[in-house]
């Protein structure tokens, strides 16, 4: 039957055109592990016990120094090589705080048997690459040969942390300091400046037209209320739309005020439209920016990886 | 008063008309692929001044394979002899010259590391593993700085060879800019040839 043929081709087609993205999605390299907490194992090596050893060791260095430090152990990093993988899992982690950048990754390629310690440039003076490579060497190495992972990794971690402790980094912020810069709301590139550029030469033509159109309150009003909703799609934050529309809106009534007796007129309506954007701006921002983060363990964003640190094997 | 809209009409297109023909993004990209360039540089040159020491070391090694430690000195200096500023990368010839010697040090610096796996003296001595960590380091570094360089160039030239913007590309000699290569690349293609029945020279 050439129906039945057709109808398996076409399924066969549709196949290969959904499952051909996903089986090459990202060239075929590894994709990057989320980034759940100070300790991501995929292996399954280490124990409860061993993971929340580790994991404390390292939220008292954040702590402590601020400086973060995580470990990531996977079982190949097929097909890069350990090093390339590690640049590219800093890079897309940013791991370090926002405005120092001192994050240091430590990866475990078990199948493989190889290990990484890549430093973040900011760290690369207090973990030179031939620290790094010591510490590779002298506490890892040795126990991953013994097939003792936790305790290569505690002691690396604690000679890490010797060695950061040394540097002069800035003092960690209060507790939820670095908590708080979650690279989701990050900027995204949105240039501001264009933003306010166009708005300011928007209203300037625009505000005259407004005005001798629907008359010089009527005017200022839609002047305001256009900028800041404008303001607020591209923005989407309250306190900047309820600026730039204020801002629009007084520019508007002064700016060229030919009537005389529409003084008291024109305070009223300002204090009032002044009353609603600082309202709205107050409830609705606020609650919204802190809710985002619920605690957990999350990167600074500001960790650049330049390729330093070191490899080695076991 | 219409005289004076008209004119602000016309000042905030022009304005627009500058974002959106991309001459700010050409501005942003063009130095944001200088300073990747400089980074680049920056790391090569880490490499170079390495050199020295790893030579010194190397020598020290009694009877080390001649051949391959003249090569290393030889490569570095033709590599620094080449002069670098920031025109290079509007000059494909002498991006290419550049590269070419790079490469050649790259060449020899890892035959070199091949060869002194066969001096267990020098396997074991500190110094030379240091600086075989610092090297490796090294390379690593030229490869994110080169990589990062191939990223910015690739957004740079998208734009200047791209629609709407290539005109002010045109406009303003906004060329696109050169990027690195492999340079063996016939070399890299061929299957290597394994042959076990060659014996080892004995160091």
């Amino acid at each position: 039957m050439p129906l039945a043929l057709i109808c398996k081709a076409l399924i066969a087609i549709l196949l290969v055109a959904f499952a051909a993205p996903w089986a090459h999605a990202d060239g075929g390299l590894l994709p990057v592990p989320v980034l759940t907490g100070p300790v991501i194992d995929q292996t399954g090596t280490l124990s409860a016990s061993d993971k929340a050893a580790l994991e404390t060791q390292l939220q008292t260095l954040e702590q402590t120094r601020g400086a973060q430090v995580v470990v990531l152990m996977v079982p190949t990093t097929a097909p890069e090589d350990i090093a390339s993988f590690a640049n590219r899992v800093g890079n897309t982690w940013k791991i370090g705080r926002r405005d120092v950048g001192d994050g240091v990754l430590v990866i475990v390629a078990k199948n493989d048997r190889k290990m990484r310690i890549e430093v973040a440039k900011a760290l690369e003076g207090a973990v030179p690459d031939i620290a790094a490579a010591r510490i590779i060497d002298g506490a890892m190495k040795p126990r991953f040969q013994q097939s003792d992972y936790a305790g290569g990794l505690r002691d690396a971690v604690t000679q890490l942390s010797a060695r950061i402790a040394g540097e002069a980094l800035p003092a960690p912020a209060s507790n939820s300091g670095t908590a708080v810069h979650s690279p989701d709301t990050s900027r995204d590139g949105f240039d501001w400046t264009d933003l306010a550029i166009f708005l300011f030469f928007g209203v300037m033509v625009a505000g005259p037209v407004m005005r001798s159109i629907f008359g010089s309150r009527l005017g200022g009003l839609l002047m305001g209320g256009g900028v800041g909703l404008l303001a607020f799609v591209v923005t989407s934050s309250l306190i900047v739309a309820g600026g730039a529309g204020l801002l629009a809106l007084l520019y508007t009534w002064i700016f060229g005020g030919t009537g005389g007796g529409s003084s008291r007129r024109r305070g009223r309506g300002g204090a009032a439209v002044g009353g609603w954007g600082a309202g709205v701006g107050g409830g609705g921002w606020s609650g919204g920016g802190s809710s985002s983060d619920s605690g957990g363990f999350s990167s600074g964003g500001g960790g650049d990886f330049g390729g330093g640190g070191a490899s080695g094997d076991w | 008063m219409i005289q004076r809209i008209f004119a602000l009409l016309t000042a905030l297109l022009a304005l627009s008309a500058l974002t959106g023909c991309g001459y700010n993004d050409f501005q942003r990209l063009d130095e944001q692929s200088k300073a990747a360039w400089s980074e680049v540089l920056n790391q090569y040159q880490r490499r170079a001044d390495l050199v020295p020491n790893i030579v010194a070391t190397v020598k020290g090694e009694a009877n080390f394979e001649q051949e391959t430690l003249t090569r290393v000195v030889e490569a570095r200096a033709k590599a620094t002899s080449i002069q670098v500023t920031p025109e290079t990368l509007n000059n494909p010839e002498a991006f290419n010259k550049f590269q070419q010697a790079q490469g050649e040090l790259s060449g020899a610096l890892s035959r070199l590391m091949v060869v002194s796996e066969r001096y267990p003296t020098l396997q074991a001595n500190q110094g030379f593993r240091d600086l075989r960590v610092t090297l490796e380091g090294t390379e690593n570094r030229i490869t994110v700085a080169r990589n990062r360089y191939i990223q910015t160039v690739q957004e740079y030239n998208v734009l200047a060879r791209s629609f709407p913007t290539n005109l002010t590309a045109i406009a303003f000699s906004y060329a696109p800019k050169p990027s690195f290569t492999v340079a063996n690349e016939a070399q890299i293609s061929a299957p290597p040839t394994v042959d076990f029945s060659a014996s080892k020279p004995k160091p």
